[in-house]
């Protein structure tokens, strides 16, 4: 997916992270049983996440193992599994499927066209698994198509159809969780598309393509705008986060919803500020 | 009077935490799984629905407290797994009656939206405001919370904005405007609580950081199994 839900590592103690990078190496296996070499390389920390946050929610029973991967060929690593490393790795490929195939239309890359076919079995098979989720992703996809042709500015349109597609992803089942998780969904997945305009305004801009940002991004105030906008996607999602009875694993789910996802805002903001200091 | 306290064995002063650890393990306990074989399933599956409302209340509670008074806010709103009103404790009180001013056409219009967001319909207050050709500053207020009904928050901020400036002396303008504006400073008081991702590491580090970002982006192709650290 998008990478942007991660941990701000120096923040963390060994022991801490050591159990997220164990959830981790968990969805890649998980990622290859399910869906083969090319599924793998889908494998995403925005799912591992959400793994996390279910796992500790549910107190599901999970299987710890050690792997052998591709990665660590000489090292074995802790793995864990359980019912919700399944579901991530099914939510991960189904959203990389529609993401290539976005990307191909958008920018005429070969590569991600050949991508999108490579996992197109395992997209049928899951989808076939999960006939409503993979409607509401395919809908609210063309609704962002339909917005980026006709070059919507509308913040809080464009980001909430992303929106709707995360909610669903979070939203594992129908129970008196689901309505926390679905809102902590929605807001992460707003978040995610703001930053994503974000990062690649320039890009876009130089491309000529569609972005969200593009005549905001000159004017005074920008940055500010921006950081407000995200900041308020986070506090939603992190006050969903803070109802849920979740005891086990807080410290690392704080990191991530407080501290670790803008650790690439972070990154790109300064980058800016050198450029344009450079000039 | 009931209290959710008592039905999870605590008393008001229990901290978040406590409150967690306290539905946590009597729900292991009273679970309908844990239960199967226990011959007074039935009641065990009763005392589990209380301990959820319970915690479900205490949490609401708790939340109210923090931001204000409480009425009943709009429940039920169509096509919505939450409902937001709900999570600003119904709007501080929001009592949605229009403003009295001559039962013009636009007051009559003031009046639906406001009956619509009293009762969860967001969507449909979002319409007949956009319907309405004059916009007054209780116009940007109905507006701000219909938004925020739907989560459309940013939008929600601004329109709270414009009333807030329009009729500087109405508190009921400044307190949604500031409420709002607060839903996001607790947060950001909490961020840099954190040390800064970036900033406490060097050139190298980010360049090093970013490398494995990449790595793990969709179809990035080089998306390894464990791929080390996630960043530097």
């Amino acid at each position: 997916m998008f990478g942007y839900i991660i941990v701000n590592k120096p923040e963390m103690k060994f022991k801490e992270f050591d159990l997220y990078q164990s959830y981790y190496c968990g969805l890649c296996k998980a990622l290859k049983d399910q869906s083969g070499r090319r599924g793998q390389l889908t494998l995403s920390y925005d799912m591992a996440f959400l793994i996390l946050l279910l796992s500790s929610l549910y107190e599901p029973e999970t299987q710890l193992s050690c792997q052998k991967c591709v990665a660590h060929p000489f090292e074995k690593h802790p793995a864990r599994v359980n019912q919700f490393t399944a579901y991530g790795a099914d939510m991960n490929l189904l959203l990389s499927y529609y993401k290539c195939l976005d990307d191909w239309e958008d920018e005429h890359k070969l590569t991600r066209k050949i991508m999108a076919s490579s996992l197109k079995k395992s997209f049928h098979r899951i989808a076939a698994a999960y006939p409503g989720k993979a409607g509401i992703f395919q809908e609210n996809l063309g609704r962002l198509r339909r917005c980026e042709k006709e070059n919507s500015k509308d913040l809080d349109e464009v980001s909430g159809y992303f929106g709707n597609i995360m909610e669903e992803v979070f939203a594992w089942r129908k129970d008196e969780w689901e309505a926390g998780l679905r809102r902590m969904g929605f807001f992460l997945g707003k978040f995610i598309y703001l930053m994503d305009a974000f990062e690649d305004v320039e890009k876009d801009k130089k491309a000529g393509s569609y972005n969200l940002f593009l005549e905001d991004y000159n004017r005074e105030g920008f940055g500010q705008k921006v950081e407000q906008a995200l900041n308020m996607m986070m506090a939603e999602c992190s006050r969903a986060f803070e109802r849920l009875p979740i005891v086990e694993n807080t410290e690392i789910l704080r990191n991530i919803l407080y501290s670790g996802v803008w650790c690439r805002y972070e990154y790109v903001k300064k980058n800016r500020e050198r450029n344009v200091t450079d000039v | 009077m009931y209290d959710p306290y008592a039905a999870l064995g605590l008393n008001r002063n229990a901290t978040e935490e406590e409150i967690k650890k306290a539905y946590r393990s009597l729900s292991r306990k009273y679970h309908p799984d844990a239960n199967v074989n226990n011959p007074n399933k039935e009641q065990a599956e009763e005392k589990f629905k209380e301990i959820q409302q319970a915690y479900q209340q205490i949490m609401r509670e708790r939340e109210q407290g923090a931001s204000g008074n409480y009425s009943q806010g709009g429940s039920g709103g169509q096509g919505n797994y939450w409902d937001f009103g709900d999570f600003f404790g119904g709007f501080g009180g929001f009592q949605g009656q229009g403003r009295a001013s001559g039962g013009d056409e636009g007051s009559a219009y003031q009046q639906a939206a406001s009956n619509y967001i009293r009762s969860g319909h967001y969507r449909e207050a979002l319409n007949v405001l956009g319907s309405m050709k004059e916009r007054d500053a209780r116009w940007h207020y109905l507006c701000a919370i219909a938004n925020s009904g739907i989560g459309n928050n940013v939008a929600a901020l601004e329109e709270a904005g414009r009333a807030a400036a329009m009729e500087p002396g109405n508190p009921e303008y400044q307190q949604l405007y500031a409420r709002l504006q607060n839903g996001g400073s607790w947060y950001y008081d909490r961020r840099q609580s954190y040390g800064s991702p970036i900033l406490g590491s060097g050139d190298f580090c980010m360049k090093l950081c970013l490398a494995n970002l990449a790595c793990n982006f969709c179809c990035g192709g080089g998306g390894l199994c464990c791929g080390g650290v996630p960043y530097c």
